[in-house]
């Protein structure tokens, strides 16, 4: 789809594009200042991943997959009239948290015994910032053609281990004693 | 359960077996068709089987007589089996054969494991009140909302490793729950309130979503799925024998007890 556009164009819906997705994750990355999440992504409607911000045990491929169950089950309660606004899901040691957005929705992975209250708060904010960026980027055509960014946060150790991740700040931002700073 | 077997006769062995199920021993006496009371002590009291012609002919505990007895007897999983000597009846209360008898216990068991809750003191069916002259009317079905009081739940489990069991959680279950559905691993309606069967479609099918998006994720196995809607709430959780249990709550409820054990 993106091979249709004028190559200038391309380029620059692909800039776009990129520049929401790395405000996405920037995002995403406050998340974990919440002790016990591992990370979070984001998919669209469609069940694409958009943005993510998770160990990188987490494959792409794997995320969008599930981002597809995670819309289908959205989809399942609307069928019978429940529309959908958050989900948690408890495995036996982890916890989904799905949030549902007008263009997809947000999900955190976390340990089972975080703090849901700050979880909560935290997917709020976040879910009230991406929103508008992920409506952008879900309504784009070319979207699903590209990947989103890769995480920094590569060398992460897997969720299981239950040690709290490092917070990261976000691009342009600095961290001093565990909070961002400008 | 403990057996001690003996003749009716002085001639023959006496024995003593330890470990055997009542059903076990219960058959042994149709097989030999012996004519003799049996004194079963269980956890739910003290019944007398009366054996007679390979099959049981009569029934009595301190409540009920006749098949609905046998069934109470039957259910019970320890205690003493002791021939005796006690008056036979002046007619015999239970026609059904011994296989017979075997498949009404195992409709009762299945109809009491398809209740979501757990009936305290419930100790016969409804559907066999009437079978020989049972007093069956004392045994009125419990509604849900009656065995349910605040602050009665159980302590939660370690939230880190939720694993409800199924009669643990059964009977924390209440009439809080307007809808309310148990489904067989197979999907099957074992029971429901308030829910019809596109409901257990969209559980079976949230259900497994739940599952598959864990699988896919790397995650354990799933326990428990919260969902919030505009308009209500839905609890999914899986129990220990693989049935899925849903539960639609009232608004005004208060979850935070079962979703401290459920690890939501």
């Amino acid at each position: 789809m993106a091979a249709e556009l004028p190559t200038g164009l391309a380029a620059a819906v692909a800039s776009s594009l990129a520049t929401a997705r790395a405000q996405m994750r920037a995002s995403l990355v406050t998340l974990k200042d919440v002790y016990g999440i591992t990370g979070s992504f984001v998919f669209a409607r469609s069940g694409h991943l958009v943005a993510r911000e998770l160990p990188a045990m987490f494959d792409d491929a794997a995320l969008s997959e599930a981002g597809s169950r995670l819309t289908r089950l959205q989809e399942t309660f609307a069928a019978a009239g429940d529309q959908l606004e958050i989900a948690v899901l408890r495995f036996k040691e982890h916890k989904v948290y799905v949030k549902v957005l007008p263009a997809g929705a947000l999900c955190i992975i976390s340990s089972g015994g975080v703090n849901m209250p700050a979880l909560k708060m935290a997917a709020n904010l976040v879910g009230r910032r991406i929103a508008p960026m992920l409506d952008q980027v879900a309504d784009d055509p070319t979207f699903a053609d590209t990947a989103p960014a890769p995480s920094a946060t590569t060398a992460e150790a897997a969720p299981s281990t239950g040690a709290r991740p490092p917070a990261l700040a976000p691009p342009g931002m600095r961290r001093f004693r565990g909070r961002t700073v400008g | 359960m403990t057996a001690v077997l003996s003749p009716t006769s002085a001639v023959g062995f006496r024995a003593q077996i330890t470990g055997a199920s009542l059903w076990d021993l219960v058959q042994m006496e149709c097989l030999s068709r012996s004519r003799q009371v049996v004194r079963v002590n269980g956890e739910g009291g003290v019944g007398y089987l009366y054996f007679a012609d390979g099959r049981v002919v009569h029934a009595v505990t301190s409540k009920l007589m006749g098949e609905t007895a046998a069934l109470e007897i039957l259910g019970w999983t320890n205690g003493l089996f002791q021939p005796c000597q006690r008056a036979w009846p002046a007619t015999f209360t239970i026609e059904t054969s011994c296989e017979g008898l075997i498949l009404r216990l195992a409709k009762w068991r299945d109809e009491g494991a398809s209740n979501l809750v757990a009936f305290p003191g419930r100790a016969v069916p409804s559907g066999l009140a009437g079978d020989g002259g049972a007093a069956v009317d004392q045994y009125e079905e419990i509604e849900i909302e009656e065995i349910y009081e605040e602050g009665e739940m159980p302590a939660p489990t370690n939230s880190d490793h939720p694993a409800p069991a199924a009669g643990v959680v059964r009977s924390e279950l209440s009439g809080e729950f307007p809808v309310t559905m148990r489904l067989a691993p197979g999907g099957g309606i074992l029971a429901s309130k308030g829910a019809d069967e596109d409901m257990a479609g969209v559980v079976a099918y949230a259900h497994r979503l739940g599952q598959l998006a864990g699988e896919l994720l790397g995650l354990d196995p799933f326990v428990a799925m919260e969902c919030t809607f505009k308009g209500g709430r839905l609890l999914l959780f899986e129990e220990e024998n693989g049935e899925t249990v849903a539960l639609r709550p009232r608004t005004e409820n208060n979850l935070q007890p079962l979703r401290d054990r459920l690890g939501l």
